[in-house]
């Protein structure tokens, strides 16, 4: 089994709200972003044209941020899930630095979202419920408390919304497809073929379980 | 030209900041001072110079091992780079058991050579310990494939002659100070091989990298025509190179005995700065490629 996501850029309207999604349900911090939104434009006026690129941390297969970590922090599950131990992590930032992607944030010092008027509720609930340690690399984690949670009662991932990764649940162009890389007769694999997606950077060889229908 | 918005982000050339910017910085000390210190104990070992090695073992354990530490952002879990079983993939977890394994021998090996008889397999591990501590930040570099400039078999190379060769300033710099300079001290043919090595070996380095991707054309670009050409052309060649070369071969010919400490001494200092604004450099213009495609 080994977990992997599909964005079909040709229908993503670049609206941010899996990013938004995200920040939300892991209760992420001002400045870090585990899913973020790139921009880029191609072409000269009156032929320019804008695309929009979701990137999210690429679970590979060969993950250089695995080999990078000298406590192993990071690890990656049997599922293909690559995540950070935080209790583990020494801030030494070589796995942010080994990334090719970028897709890591080193989560530096507390912020506030409304600097100089305190926390708000939201942001006291987080620290109780999802805390995030100062000096640790944060990166995203395919939603894997989901993950667990739903299969433990016996749902499917990508099928089963309450397993389902938040940022695929909320898209509502449907662009994300969530699933099983490794069954052949899943969705995700069926659409990969169908549409011919693409990984980021093959040439770097790490595998990524992140593809993209490119627009 | 490349100082990256934030819509920018991977969409064109993204200089690595992590190691660098803000506390980042506190790591190009810390690599700076790991491997000349390191450097220095092996060229002092190498002509028996226990303050030289004194001195190296000092500079690594205190200012390299020091600016590691603070750089950690828990820095009180450092341990778990060593007994995690990291050193199995991670050249910052087998650097720093190199640096332990280099300060314990050395400690061990300066012990002996004061109060007893120094032992010749100690003093050959701790060579071995402290030529390892000078190329681990190399090889940590140099695996990092998302940059073209690291990402080169001569980057750990580069580092191993840049620390020997600060190595052997150093130690030239203590023989200066303890008045021990005489004809044909054999320190100073190993700098003017190091010094030949370094500065043939930056231009082959930077000509390498230059053709290897599109990535690696904008940081070499980056470095000596565009933000940093300055401080490449001045510091690093200029002061870096320029300057000790043309004193290492008037002592050549006038003799070092004869050679005035002032010119040596700044020898000795530019030839150092040199060195640690062309590491500044290295960790500044390291560019990711664009994840993205775009017409710039």
């Amino acid at each position: 089994m080994r977990w992997g996501m599909l964005i079909n850029l040709e229908k993503c309207v670049g609206c941010n709200s899996c990013a938004v999604k995200c920040e939300q349900e892991h209760f992420l911090p001002p400045g870090v972003l585990w899913g973020r939104l790139l921009f880029s434009e191609t072409g000269v006026y009156p032929r320019a044209t804008k695309h929009v690129y979701p990137v999210l941390c690429n679970h590979c297969k060969e993950a250089k941020c695995v080999d990078a970590c000298p406590t192993r922090a990071t690890q990656r599950r049997e599922d293909g899930i690559v995540w950070i131990d935080s209790n583990k992590c020494v801030g030494c930032r070589y796995c942010l630095v080994a990334c090719p992607f970028q897709v890591r944030t080193y989560y530096s010092k507390e912020l506030e979202y409304y600097p100089g008027q305190g926390l708000t509720e939201f942001e006291k609930l987080g620290k109780k419920l999802y805390p995030h340690q100062i000096g640790t690399v944060l990166k995203c984690n395919f939603c894997m408390e989901r993950i667990d949670a739903g299969m433990a009662l016996g749902l499917k991932p990508g099928i089963d919304r309450e397993a389902t990764p938040a940022c695929v649940n909320i898209c509502p162009a449907k662009a994300r497809y969530f699933g099983d890389l490794d069954d052949p007769d899943s969705e995700i694999s069926i659409l990969i073929r169908k549409w011919r997606a693409v990984q980021f950077h093959p040439e770097y060889g790490t595998d990524t379980s992140i593809y993209y229908v490119m627009g | 030209m490349i100082q990256t918005r934030p819509y920018e982000f991977m969409a064109s050339y993204t200089p690595q900041r992590e190691w660098i910017e803000k506390r980042g910085a506190l790591l190009w000390f810390a690599f700076f001072f790991i491997e000349l210190g390191a450097g220095t104990f092996m060229v002092s070992s190498i002509f028996g110079s226990l303050p030289g090695m004194l001195v190296g073992w000092l500079i690594c354990a205190l200012l390299g091992g020091g600016f590691h530490l603070i750089f950690l952002g828990k820095p009180l879990r450092f341990w778990r780079m060593v007994f995690s079983s990291g050193w199995k993939t991670s050249w910052i977890s087998r650097g720093l058991i190199f640096v332990i394994l280099f300060l314990a021998s050395g400690l061990a090996h300066m012990g002996l050579t004061l109060w007893s008889n120094p032992l010749t397999f100690l003093l050959i591990a701790t060579n071995i310990f402290a030529f390892l501590t000078v190329i681990y930040g190399g090889f940590a570099m140099n695996t990092v494939n998302g940059i073209p400039l690291w990402n080169t078999a001569l980057l750990p190379i580069l580092y191993v002659v840049s620390g020997l060769w600060g190595g052997a300033e150093l130690t030239l710099g203590i023989y200066l100070t303890q008045g021990k300079i005489v004809a044909g001290i054999p320190v100073e043919e190993a700098i003017r091989i190091l010094l030949i090595g370094f500065v043939l070996l930056i231009p082959v380095y930077l000509i390498s990298v230059r053709y290897t991707s599109q990535a690696g054309k904008a940081s070499v670009k980056y470095m000596v025509l565009r933000k940093w050409s300055l401080l490449f052309w001045i510091v690093v060649v200029i002061l870096g190179m320029v300057v000790p070369m043309t004193v290492v071969i008037y002592s050549f010919i006038v003799g070092l005995e004869a050679s005035p400490l002032v010119i040596l001494y700044a020898a000795i200092i530019f030839g150092l700065l040199g060195d640690l604004s062309m590491r500044y450099l290295i960790l500044r213009c390291g560019l990711y490629s664009p994840l993205i495609p775009t017409s710039g």
